[in-house]
């Protein structure tokens, strides 16, 4: 998988939300997106997902333009995801059910996943009686079960507890040994020193500094993301 | 009171045919607006393109439209000159369907697109990032808005059973064909049968309560 973005902008209402140079994702990795509110990092990964559109520029997927095939390899947890109205378990398992995956292989999945974040007293809860964490653990679970090759998740421990957000971060961290690609966004800067593989400030919808974590986290060269470091501690 | 009752029923003995054709028309007129209403609506509140704003303010002027003039729409429609007359559909059951359909179509449109944009455009996004192809994406918008889609039906429903004007005008209130309980309440109070007129109100009331407590059920609010 390689994911490639080249002169991307998007436009609202006249306002640059986002305008990428030149970005690239390689196969395995985990991406971390940091950048205060409003910088672009969620329109970034809904126009890769294909939820949004890019006004301008392209992203390629091994090359290809994001089409209904490829869009089948790629999932997204967004910012706000919505569960349907039936239990927790049905949730999980309703993009499967979508890509018509076999009964077996349902079971086996939500075996694996299962071991990761254990959701035993919620399986047969409705979503509308879930709590705020308790969803996103729902809905990251509903995406991590398509074991898509990219994997886009926003925020997906903004309401966790610290217990949770641990077992969200081995997940992830058990997705990229498969040669899946993660890119999150968070707030976080503990969490990606603690999951990441390459880590992407943002600002104004611009890419202000990437690289490997130990570089970008340490080292930074960017004034912003200096500032941002030092507040940090 | 129970005497007159008695006699009512007994003088009356054709009000069943009159309330089962009322129901006919009605449901029927309320099923088609729906399909139609229901598919157009969710499709328009789904998408932004040029005309929309356009299109929503023509559907809730419709909304408002006067029976009456439905009627005499419809009417000139199917009369014998006009351009479905050789159908020879005017003052049958089917242009009674017609014309109710023609009101509460608007109804059921504008108010799915209304109570659905928003609810429907959160279904399709997830629909979409979780694989499901189109049909798969409408039947779970169906599923999750189904409150507020039976609401709509609901309130189709309502406008379709109390209409008198339109179907008097294309029905022409025939004893045993076209005459339904409205129809029946005008033509009682124009012959200065009130209680007659009051009674057959009150059973109109009864089956309009009754459809809308079987509307409730199925939206769980019970």
């Amino acid at each position: 998988m390689k994911l490639t973005l080249e002169n991307a902008y998007k436009e609202y209402n006249g306002i640059r939300v986002l305008d990428i140079d030149k970005l690239e994702f390689i196969e395995g990795k985990i991406y971390v997106i940091l950048g205060s509110n409003g910088s672009g990092k969620s329109t970034l990964i809904n126009c890769i997902s294909g939820l949004d559109f890019l006004s301008g520029g392209s992203i390629l997927y091994n090359g290809e333009s994001i089409n209904a095939k490829i869009r089948n390899d790629i999932s997204i947890m967004v910012q706000k995801p919505y569960l349907f109205d039936t239990t927790s378990l049905n949730n999980i398992i309703s993009g499967l059910k979508y890509r018509k995956i076999n009964q077996d292989e349902i079971s086996k999945r939500l075996e694996k996943y299962l071991s990761y974040i254990d959701i035993n007293s919620l399986k047969n809860k409705k979503s509308k009686w879930l709590s705020g964490g308790e969803r996103a653990k729902i809905a990251l679970l509903r995406t991590s079960v398509l074991e898509t090759s990219l994997t886009l998740l926003d925020e997906p421990t903004a309401s966790m507890d610290i217990e949770s957000t641990i077992k969200v971060e081995k997940l992830i961290k058990s997705m990229s040994c498969e040669s899946r690609t993660v890119i999150i966004v968070t707030h976080d800067v503990y969490q990606a020193g603690r999951i990441a593989d390459y880590v992407i400030f943002m600002d104004k919808g611009k890419v202000i500094e990437m690289g490997l974590k130990d570089k970008v986290l340490k080292k930074p060269e960017n004034d912003l993301v200096k500032q941002l470091m030092n507040m940090k501690i | 009171m129970l005497e007159f009752i008695k006699n009512f029923f007994f003088s009356y003995n054709d009000i069943f045919e009159v309330v089962m054709m009322s129901l006919m028309v009605s449901l029927s007129s309320t099923f088609i607006s729906a399909i139609l209403g229901l598919t157009l609506g969710i499709i328009v509140s789904l998408n932004d393109f040029k005309f929309k704003k356009h299109i929503m303010r023509v559907a809730n002027t419709l909304m408002s439209l006067p029976p009456v003039l439905i009627g005499l729409l419809v009417y000139l429609l199917l009369s014998r000159k006009g351009p479905l007359g050789g159908f020879q559909l005017l003052f049958s059951p089917t242009a009674m369907i017609i014309a109710q359909s023609f009101l509460v179509f608007p109804i059921i449109f504008g108010l799915t697109v209304s109570s659905v944009a928003e609810i429907a455009t959160e279904v399709e996004k997830t629909c979409i990032s979780l694989g499901a192809g189109k049909i798969d994406t409408f039947y779970t918008i169906l599923k999750e808005c189904k409150l507020q889609l039976l609401s709509v039906i609901t309130a189709g429903f309502g406008r379709a059973i109390s209409e008198v004007g339109a179907v008097m005008m294309v029905g022409g209130n025939i004893k045993d064909q076209t005459r339904v309980m409205t129809t029946y309440i005008a033509l009682e109070t124009g012959k200065g049968n009130f209680n007659e007129a009051i009674i057959i109100g009150i059973i109109l009331l009864l089956i309009s309560f009754t459809v809308n407590s079987v509307l409730f059920k199925l939206q769980g609010r019970d």
